[in-house]
């Protein structure tokens, strides 16, 4: 039986990781849940996200605080392109049949990402973490937690709540759940329904930058990082149920623990005990944990 | 009059054959140019071509021009295979020198074998490849292979005063066999030691954290890691914000290129400065005349200050093919394919030499401590050293 110590450094890891799975899961649930489209270039602008954080690095040159700046400045670079590519691309697909949606959002992982190859070329990246963090850790019942790591861990909720209450609480956030029900009602209730579509777009890519950004410390940049998340990111909205807010965030815990702990059970097969989760939860309730089902 | 028409008629007839001479010898190089792989396709593709000018510049080989013509195989076997037969069927080719990972090689290689022409694999290091039932008379590799890199490595961890050793390696061919010639000769030189973990993450695993941990509660004095290229980046920053290297007292070896100037110019001052790596070749090497020449025109054809480590493996892998035609004096596969056998070539890294038993060249890899140096505003290898794997390739 392996120790007290050793189970708690692997719960800890599992929460790191789903907290940062939360953070892009989170724009692919929204999108999903508003405007029932599976964005497949949410990957895309995480991955542009890191990028972004590591450009603004070299801009910004060595200095206090460069890393936050860089991060920020990367969500909204990557918020306003999402903005962009809603409004004057995507936008004329509502109409048309899932499919092409579909295939038009893989086509923007394919341009997007051949674009950031032509910028950044095939090298990888790596972004420091900020002096306030890195290199740093606590000791904590014999675990060793890195400052970032608990950083992380800390920022996932907070950005939940705040993400909830926008959505319970605000005047936004109502037209938004009223958007992902009935939009037609709405768009006759006379709200600019575009525009609000446009805004879920940003506020999606926002996170989905930040995410990239955020985790630029921990990770290497390069190309095709964009495609290993989105099947992660996809296995946590089926997981928790795609639309649902806390469907994510609960998909991301599990996913993050079914992990950690996997690789107890079957050293080699980690990935696998998450794939089965989510065959499991495809066959008994296919509309995820947390989800509604479909009419 | 009769003797004007008689030349005219002659030059007619002689035409077509000067203007085969002329023809140029089209190599097909099917490597990566997508993707993360493209990160060592890219460069290897390069430094072919640089090759091909330089002995174009000075007329070729048997007075023809080489011609090179590289696809991007996107890093997949089956896309390398579609690529080759293309490049052999409408392109023309006459020989293939290409692919980088251990799927696309030994794919290639039947490619090879069914259209009996020569393949010289530059990259993948599969033992698979050159292995007694898959060898034929046309494939070579001038590529490290894993018994090479995995025997490398455990001669210079039997020197370590350690005695529990743990690896951390992808699973798959390449991160098996490199993980087994190590473990396996690691035994033999030093009986003493024990495997206490081994770790066997994904290819392109992006959270390393639940491996470390369970891999640091074995408590390993000394670890062995194949994870290469940019995934060496990912774990290497996870695994120092855990505190490992400092656990081990650096007493770590990242075998898989961890040490190339390209890593470590892309880490700065992230890279875990003080643990054991490897590299095909290091523009700080400087070891001869030759080498410091080559890596002049090298970064001047990169435009690099720093050029890249990966292109000596598409530069020697041309520099092999060349040479074979000189000594066969012909472009036929046959013949070139026999004269590759044995065949010994001053490469900019001292000489190869392709074995006749597995046509598997001797070339090994540099080796060193990496250690700050006030000349770059990275970590280098010092001494980095040459292990020449002649000694315990068998």
């Amino acid at each position: 039986m392996p120790d007290f110590s050793f189970i708690f450094a692997q719960s800890i890891s599992g929460l790191t990781a789903a907290m940062f799975l939360f953070l892009i899961a989170a724009g692919l649930s929204l999108i999903f849940g508003v405007l029932r489209v599976l964005n497949f270039a949410h990957g895309t602008f995480y991955m542009l996200g890191a990028y972004a954080a590591f450009q603004f690095m070299q801009w910004l040159g060595p200095g206090r605080g460069r890393f936050w700046l860089a991060a920020l400045g990367a969500a909204a670079a990557i918020a306003l392109l999402g903005g962009l590519v809603e409004r004057f691309l995507f936008r004329h697909l509502y109409g048309a049949e899932e499919l092409y949606q579909l295939l038009f959002t893989y086509a923007l992982v394919l341009v997007l990402g051949d674009a950031a190859k032509m910028l950044w070329g095939t090298q990888q990246k790596s972004v420091s973490a900020p002096p306030e963090l890195g290199g740093k850790a606590l000791s904590l019942f014999g675990a060793t937690i890195p400052y970032y790591n608990l950083f992380i861990i800390l920022l996932g909720p907070v950005i939940a709540l705040g993400f909830w209450l926008t959505l319970q609480r605000t005047r936004a956030g109502r037209f938004i759940r009223a958007a992902a029900l009935d939009r037609e009602t709405l768009g006759a209730l006379g709200v600019n329904v575009d525009a609000l579509y446009t805004w879920v777009f940003v506020l999606a890519s926002f996170l989905g930058g930040l995410g990239g950004a955020l985790i630029s410390p921990m990770r290497a940049t390069t190309p095709g990082m964009d495609t290993e998340i989105i099947v992660e990111a996809f296995v946590v909205v089926v997981i928790g149920g795609l639309g649902s807010f806390w469907g994510t965030f609960f998909g991301a815990l599990i996913y993050g623990q079914v992990l950690s702990f996997g690789i107890l059970f079957f050293p080699r097969f980690s990935i696998f005990a998450v794939f089965a989760l989510m065959a499991a939860v495809l066959i008994l309730r296919p509309w995820g944990l947390l989800g509604r089902p479909l009419k | 009059m009769h003797r004007r028409t008689l030349l005219i008629l002659a030059l007619v007839l002689l035409l077509p054959l000067a203007a085969e001479a002329q023809k140029p010898i089209k190599v097909g190089m099917p490597m990566p140019l997508s993707g993360p792989p493209a990160l060592f396709g890219d460069p290897a593709s390069k430094g072919a071509q640089m090759y091909v000018e330089e002995i174009n510049a000075k007329g070729g080989v048997l007075g023809r021009k080489l011609e090179l013509l590289v696809r991007d195989s996107k890093a997949d076997a089956n896309e390398a295979v579609r690529q080759a037969r293309e490049l052999i069927l409408k392109d023309n080719v006459e020989f293939l020198v290409g692919t980088l990972t251990s799927a696309e090689g030994p794919a290639v290689s039947v490619v090879a074998k069914e259209n009996k022409i020569v393949f010289i694999a530059p990259i993948p290091k599969t033992d698979q490849l050159t292995a007694p039932d898959k060898l034929h008379p046309y494939i070579f590799r001038v590529a490290s292979n894993t018994t090479i890199e995995g025997r490398s490595a455990a001669e210079i961890v039997a020197k370590w005063p350690v005695t529990r050793v743990a690896t951390m390696s992808f699973d798959y061919a390449y991160g098996q066999d490199v993980t087994k010639a190590f473990v396996e000769h690691l035994k033999k030189v030093k009986p003493g030691v024990e495997i206490v973990d081994q770790q066997w993450p994904k290819l392109g695993e992006q959270d390393y954290n639940p491996f470390i941990n369970a891999q640091m509660a074995k408590k390993p004095e000394a670890i062995f890691s194949s994870i290469w290229g940019g995934f060496f980046v990912t774990y290497s920053k996870q695994a120092k914000a855990l505190g490992v290297f400092d656990a081990i007292k650096y007493h770590f070896i990242g075998v898989g290129e961890a040490a190339t100037p390209e890593t470590t110019k892309s880490m700065g001052a992230d890279y875990p400065v003080g643990i054991w790596g490897n590299s095909y070749d290091a523009f700080y090497w400087g070891e001869t005349a030759a080498h410091k020449d080559y890596v002049a025109r090298l970064s001047k054809y990169l435009k690099d200050e720093y050029p890249s480590s990966w292109a000596i493996q598409g530069y020697i892998g041309m520099q092999f093919l060349a040479e074979a035609i000189k000594k066969a004096e012909s472009t036929d596969s046959d013949k070139v394919a026999k004269a590759l056998l044995g065949l010994t070539v001053e490469t900019p890294v001292g000489p190869l030499t392709i074995r006749e038993k597995d046509h598997q060249a001797n070339r090994g890899q540099l080796y060193g401590k990496t250690v700050k140096d006030a000349k770059y505003p990275f970590a280098i290898m010092k001494p980095v050293t040459y292990v020449d794997p002649t000694k315990f390739m068998d």
